[in-house]
């Protein structure tokens, strides 16, 4: 534990740990060097200088702004995002060199041109569509618009013409044409429910709430609107969730395409819609549950097992990404009952053994470690 | 300093640019976009080269992304293979005759700044722009080393795959660099010292 304590400030500068705590400190490290400064008050010198090395040590690296990569990458999407479009491949670097830039500058022009003209067209035959299906709605020709509103204390169960299932909480108000359009299902919400699809890749489902739009092909998810500032939440039991604002740019082509785009969930994710912010957060459900079929359900008994593998099995069992170093892990060794605890329990209780921690980012768990010495 | 190591989210990202996933592609490249240039100018001055290889880069992926690692480590695999590819753009550009491919010399340039703000002492200043001269001597491979390790955060393996070498090699050349740039301060210090005493006197 105590080679640092004949370290240099070249030492220092140099070694690994050290630079982690400086630059992009965590709990774990700031609590070990805080710990060993207040153990080696002489070194204190030494280490504020080394700080001030690394600190001010940068690397002068060539600028380039936002909107120039922003204009780059969308010239390099826009030919492959323009299916059905006569644009060829942009031509590649054979050609002698001052012409390409310039060429390829014109081509964007060009292909910006296109799009604009492709996405306005687009948008005016959808706006003539939705009128004529507003149209279709009102006389009560072949279909009917549904409105189901719980007034009542406790869950109401709607069975849809498609068979799927809907539990709409108290308070919650669901819309829908019945049957339904033939392109696609769609459900208006306000207020909370939870959502058990038939499965119909040819005719996706789509949850309209609070500008948030839930887009799946055939799974069970709960969308809860009902916040007063306007949240939207979307938890998934099972299958993937393609979720997007209304607002979103692409939104067409997200409504149309056949299949999932967007931000995906998969089960036990939960996403946090802001709809004034326009800013999605990813995490999990509150209580994960196992996703696997009670066959597959593994034996939560772990003996001398390395730490690795019983995380691996974790995730497979929740269907949960567990992110972690598996050079660090696999020497950990791991004696444990977790039966018959939460996910968030049997975690709490594989870090504590091998000295980690965890957290939550983006949908995903990551176990952050040094390893185990031994 | 931002810190290139794998997260989940390039991770996922990642695989939904493999599932042709365009607005993954977007994301997968604006996000790495300012990383890769980076990296790319310590190879060329030609910054205009540079961005073009970065598109060659993405389109070459998006086109055979059927044939790519799901879990590839995202960022060392994007600066490998655009290390790759900026090579062998300029070698054949080279009428390559000369050298083999296997390994071409390069020039890895990395240019520093001292943000004094951080520092108190004129020593210490000094000790930092003395460092960083250091690292400006190294040969172009032990430089490479030290910039992905200390300035771009990639382990031992990772930095193996962008180079190209094994991760003992990767070992090696750190360990070299490491000794030169504290040996080079230790005779620095003495000098330093030495002046001091004659000063002083």
């Amino acid at each position: 534990m105590d080679r640092y304590s004949d370290f240099s400030i070249d030492d220092f500068v140099w070694d690994d740990y050290f630079r982690q705590w400086i630059l992009s400190p965590d709990k774990n490290n700031t609590i070990f060097w805080n710990n060993w400064i207040n153990a080696h008050p002489d070194m204190v010198e030494k280490v504020e200088r080394a700080r001030a090395i690394l600190l001010s040590m940068q690397i002068e690296e060539p600028e380039i702004s936002d909107e120039e990569i922003n204009k780059i990458v969308k010239r390099t999407i826009a030919h492959y995002n323009e299916e059905n479009s006569n644009i060829q491949k942009l031509p590649h670097r054979d050609i002698s060199l001052p012409f390409t830039t310039w060429m390829r500058f014109a081509a964007s022009i060009i292909l910006i041109t296109l799009l604009g003209w492709t996405a306005y067209s687009v948008l005016v035959s959808k706006k003539e569509k939705s009128q004529l299906a507003q149209q279709e709605t009102t006389p009560g020709k072949s279909y009917s618009v549904v409105e189901k509103i719980n007034t009542t204390a406790h869950t109401m169960e709607l069975i849809l013409s498609d068979g799927s299932h809907i539990s709409l909480a108290p308070k919650g108000r669901v819309r829908y044409s019945e049957p339904f359009n033939k392109e696609r299902r769609e459900v208006y919400l306000t207020g909370e429910a939870f959502f058990d699809i038939r499965k119909n890749p040819g005719q996706p489902f789509l949850v309209f709430a609070n500008g948030l739009i839930t887009k799946v092909l055939g799974t069970s998810f709960r969308v809860n609107a009902s916040g007063d500032k306007g949240e939207v939440t979307v938890e998934v039991k099972t299958g993937k969730v393609a979720v997007f604002a209304q607002a979103d740019p692409h939104v067409f082509k997200k409504l149309e395409d056949k299949s999932l785009q967007g931000m995906i969930l998969k089960p036990n994710q939960k996403i946090i819609y802001a709809g004034n912010e326009v800013k999605m957060v990813k995490t999990l459900v509150e209580k994960p549950e196992i996703v696997v079929s009670v066959s597959e359900i593994p034996k939560f008994v772990f003996e001398d097992t390395p730490a690795s593998d019983v995380l691996n099995t974790l995730g497979k069992a929740y269907g949960i990404d567990i992110i972690y170093d598996t050079t660090l892990l696999k020497h950990c060794l791991l004696t444990a009952v977790l039966e018959g605890l939460t996910l968030h329990d049997k975690l709490d209780i594989i870090c504590k053994a091998v000295e980690s921690s965890y957290e939550i980012v983006d949908g995903q768990v990551l176990i952050h470690s040094n390893g185990c010495k031994n | 300093m931002k810190s290139a190591s794998t997260n989940p989210e390039d991770l996922l990202l990642w695989q939904d640019f493999l599932d042709g996933d365009v607005q993954a592609f977007e994301r997968l490249m604006s996000g790495n976009f300012r990383l890769l240039f980076r990296y790319g100018c310590k190879f060329s001055r030609d910054q205009e080269f540079v961005k073009d290889s970065i598109q060659d880069l993405f389109m070459a992926l998006w086109e055979r992304r059927a044939n790519l690692n799901p879990d590839a480590a995202v960022k060392p695999y994007l600066m490998a293979s655009l290390r790759r590819l900026m090579f062998r753009t300029r070698l054949s550009a080279r009428s390559c005759d000369e050298e083999t491919l296997q390994e071409v010399e390069y020039d890895f340039c990395v240019e520093f700044s001292v943000e004094e703000q951080f520092i108190a002492e004129e020593t210490t200043i000094a000790r930092t722009r003395h460092i960083q001269e250091l690292i400006g001597k190294l040969p172009q491979r032990q430089k490479e080393v030290v910039y992905l390790k200390f300035f771009q955060e990639l382990s031992r393996e990772q930095i193996a795959k962008v180079m190209a070498i094994t991760p003992q090699t990767v070992s090696n050349l750190l360990q070299i660099a490491i000794r030169q740039l504290k040996q080079g301060r230790k005779v620095a210090y003495m000098l330093v010292g030495l002046l001091h005493l004659l000063l002083m006197r």
